[in-house]
């Protein structure tokens, strides 16, 4: 990816935890918690990555697909965006974006394949409305800086290239968090690096002192994605469905 | 690097989410065509500001949003420099239909989406194409040097802009040049090596690796298009006015050599080597074509005309070449003469407005008016700098066939009638089209006092010795040395009147063909 980060508009937009965990007020009409927000998102983020693996793209498409999701829920309200309309629409815009095109009618395909709940069947005509409706609520601003690159230049330079497998697993798994729109991706990278140098048991003290980052971000980062494996083993399907409910479905429009 | 400062992308600070709609613009006056799209002046009916809105055609589209407009979007988003088009905003066409709760939606995108860019009064053709425009080597140094600015900055984000000519080059009053149209453009990354297609920039800039069928490239492709520039710029008509991709080949070739493996190691196993081939050996002679060019600038030339891509200069060392650190240098953009608005297409338009007048003098007899030159730079750039051109030039002395002059009493309407004719450029095929030499024609200067193409004969017009393409399709006359006053816009309007070419009678007057470049555009540019 081009362009300096720090000169971003990714970086520009960086949000704190609250405002990415805070309900839209007519989600909360509807009695959306900030525990129901995230378990969709993270249902969202499941969904988009299993339907990239039957069209078949990268995992940076996967990736830019979450965060486009995950954008347009800290502006627009479930209610007014079916999430199961977003989740596909998103990984559509994210094929163009990152130039893997996957054509609409594919997707629409996929998705029948895919699921049998008849609320997550669309027509094209429905993606291509919604992607419109999502670039109006990305303002247009579809570059994303993910933490692979940086991660790949750490590991090489840290001398753990043996850590490339466990590290890009944690990363992909960070996806099913909102991290990406709360901290510069260098930091969740080495987050990654931090969690595997302690399970793996190796000493990068040394390594992380030269490095001169804040330590600490890095370790509290480190703790928001431990906690959430020890909380989220899994995405409890029925409580998700539960939740889709509480939306009443599709909105008017 | 410039980023935007704060207020300037009034994206970041629009309250709420979502774009505003076209109607808080009032459309002006088309002044282009886009790779997708009118291209309009409108004013902000709020704030008074002139912006150019660039519109991106939502039907027919069976994948939704395009796909160019998406790197465009993107590509302009990250780019931040001041030789690099502004994206303000982005804006919505509610179009005419809407629910019954007059909500917008499903039609709502259908009229039409919009790119909201600064308004840039010019782009480098259409300001090139001006009648009796001629721009001073300092000039010529100065928007160089801004191309390359903008393109290396570019460049280092790994973006190749991929259609890189004239009409994407904009100039606005301030002297300023920014890269424009980034419909083509897209990311590169250097480690991820993609195939890319090879069916973009525009063929006349295009690069011999492109036209051999490469699908792996690079920044290169790039450097080759501004060498074309560059050259056209000094030149006074574009040099490889190919109208299909063989020709373009040949032309290139019959310039620059033809390729091989010593010239360019590798170059037998792109794709479509063996079928562009020459037959005949052919050698390189960009030297003795461009003999006159001043010896800084051939040099540069030479190295961004330069075959193999992989020595091919790069922005950055362009930029690091003696061409712009002698005498005369680079001068400041704010300095540059101010003109009146030009863009390729409304000086196309006018020019057709022309033909129209022409066609009409025909009919009473007059004679047809060459076509409108460009002209080559001028020579000698005032008191400032002394010396441009080291040696003599020998073209300056030559004697020159006088040509059939201009229709006398040929009066426009309008004050800065377009002049020339319809700008043809000689079929291609014809070797005429190739090489003339600026600088024949010796003294110019008086000309054309009255409007247009009014009264004065024509100066002498020169033909060199014989040049190695041969001229004939170069017609005669134009408006050389027209002076000022037959554009009605003032003494600052160009740089006769200007610092740079006071009193310098030589070079001017070379008849550079301008013309309609577009009319041979057919077919490749998709």
């Amino acid at each position: 990816m081009a362009a300096n980060f720090w000169t971003s508009t990714h970086y520009k937009q960086l949000l704190d935890p609250e405002e990415v965990d805070a309900v839209h007020p007519l989600d909360k009409e509807k009695g959306i918690t900030t525990e129901d927000f995230k378990l969709i998102k993270f249902h969202l983020a499941n969904y988009i990555w299993k339907l990239a693996q039957s069209v078949k793209v990268r995992q940076r498409v996967v990736a830019t697909a979450i965060t486009y999701m995950r954008r347009v829920y800290t502006r627009k309200s479930m209610s007014e965006y079916d999430p199961r309309l977003v989740a596909p629409t998103c990984l559509y815009l994210a094929s163009k974006a990152e130039e893997s095109m996957v054509q609409a009618k594919l997707l629409v395909f996929c998705i029948r394949k895919q699921c049998a709940d008849d609320k997550y069947r669309f027509e094209i005509k429905d993606i291509l409305e919604m992607e419109m409706r999502i670039l109006e609520a990305l303002n247009y601003y579809l570059v994303v800086f993910h933490p692979y690159r940086s991660l790949s230049q750490f590991l090489q330079d840290a001398g753990m290239e043996d850590m490339t497998q466990f590290t890009w697993g944690l990363l992909n798994d960070t996806y099913k968090m909102d991290l990406i729109l709360v901290h510069p991706p260098h930091l969740i990278a080495l987050a990654s690096i931090y969690i595997a140098s302690v399970y793996k048991d190796r000493d990068t003290t040394a390594w992380f002192e030269e490095l001169r980052v804040d330590i600490n971000a890095v370790k509290n980062i480190a703790m928001e994605i431990l906690d959430f494996y020890e909380n989220n083993k899994m995405c409890p399907e029925e409580k998700v469905a539960a939740c889709l409910n509480k939306l009443a479905l599709k909105p008017q429009i | 690097m410039a980023i935007a400062g704060p207020g300037q992308l009034n994206i970041i600070e629009s309250p709420s989410w979502g774009s505003r709609s076209v109607d808080c613009f009032e459309k002006l006056e088309q002044i282009g065509e886009g790779t997708y799209g009118q291209v309009y002046m409108a004013r902000e009916k709020r704030t008074g500001e002139i912006v150019a809105l660039k519109k991106i055609r939502m039907d027919n589209e069976r994948e939704g949003f395009p796909i160019t407009a998406i790197r465009e979007i993107k590509i302009l988003k990250k780019l931040h420099h001041e030789n690099v088009i502004k994206l303000k905003e982005i804006v919505t066409s509610p179009g005419p239909e809407k629910d019954e709760q007059g909500r917008p939606e499903g039609n709502k995108y259908k009229g039409g989406i919009y790119m909201v860019f600064e308004y840039m009064d010019h782009d480098l053709t259409g300001l090139a194409d001006r009648p009796g425009m001629r721009f001073a080597v300092p000039q010529i140094k100065c928007y160089m040097r801004q191309l390359l600015t903008g393109l290396h900055y570019c460049h280092i984000n790994q973006v190749l802009h991929r259609d890189i000519k004239g009409s994407n080059l904009l100039i606005d009053n301030e002297g300023n040049l920014k890269l424009a149209d980034f419909g083509l453009a897209r990311s590169f990354s250097s480690d991820h090596n993609a195939n890319l297609t090879n069916r973009v920039i525009t063929l006349w800039y295009r690069p011999p690796e492109l036209l051999l069928g490469a699908t792996k490239y690079g920044p290169a492709v790039d450097m080759w298009s501004v060498g074309c520039i560059f050259a056209e710029l000094l030149h006074g008509k574009p040099i490889f006015p190919g109208k299909d991709e063989p020709e373009q080949l040949n032309k290139i070739f019959e310039l620059c050599g033809a390729p091989d493996e010593i010239n360019w190691p590798g170059v037998s196993k792109i794709p479509w080597y063996n079928n562009f081939k020459p037959t005949r050996p052919m050698k390189r002679r960009l030297r003795e074509v461009f003999r006159h060019f001043d010896r800084h600038a051939l040099e540069l030339l030479e190295r961004m005309l330069t075959l193999d891509p992989s020595q091919r200069i790069s922005a950055k060392d362009a930029l690091d070449a003696e061409y712009f650190w002698t005498d005369p240098l680079p001068c400041d953009p704010k300095s540059l003469p101010k003109y009146e608005s030009s863009h390729e297409f409304q000086t196309k338009k006018k020019r057709q407005q022309q033909r129209q007048h022409e066609e009409n003098a025909k009919r009473q007899k007059l004679q047809h008016p060459p076509q409108h030159p460009r002209l080559p730079p001028v020579q000698q750039s005032g008191q400032a700098h002394a010396q441009l051109r080291p040696g003599p030039n020998p073209l300056m002395h030559n004697s020159q066939p006088p040509v059939a002059a201009g229709p006398p009493g040929h009066h426009y309407t309008k004050p800065r009638g377009p002049s020339g004719g319809p700008g043809r450029y000689p079929p291609s095929g014809n070797p005429s089209g190739g090489y003339n030499h600026p600088n024949r024609g010796g003294g110019g200067g008086g000309g054309g006092g009255g409007g247009g193409y009014s009264s004065g004969p024509y100066p002498p017009q020169g033909r060199g010795p014989p040049p190695p393409y041969g001229s004939s399709g170069m017609p005669g006359a134009g408006p050389r040395g027209s002076s000022n006053s037959g554009y009605g816009v003032g003494p600052s309007n160009y740089p006769q009147g200007g610092g740079y070419s006071g009193g310098s009678g030589a070079g001017r007057g070379s008849n550079m063909m301008g013309g309609n470049r577009n009319q041979q555009y057919g077919g490749w540019q998709q």
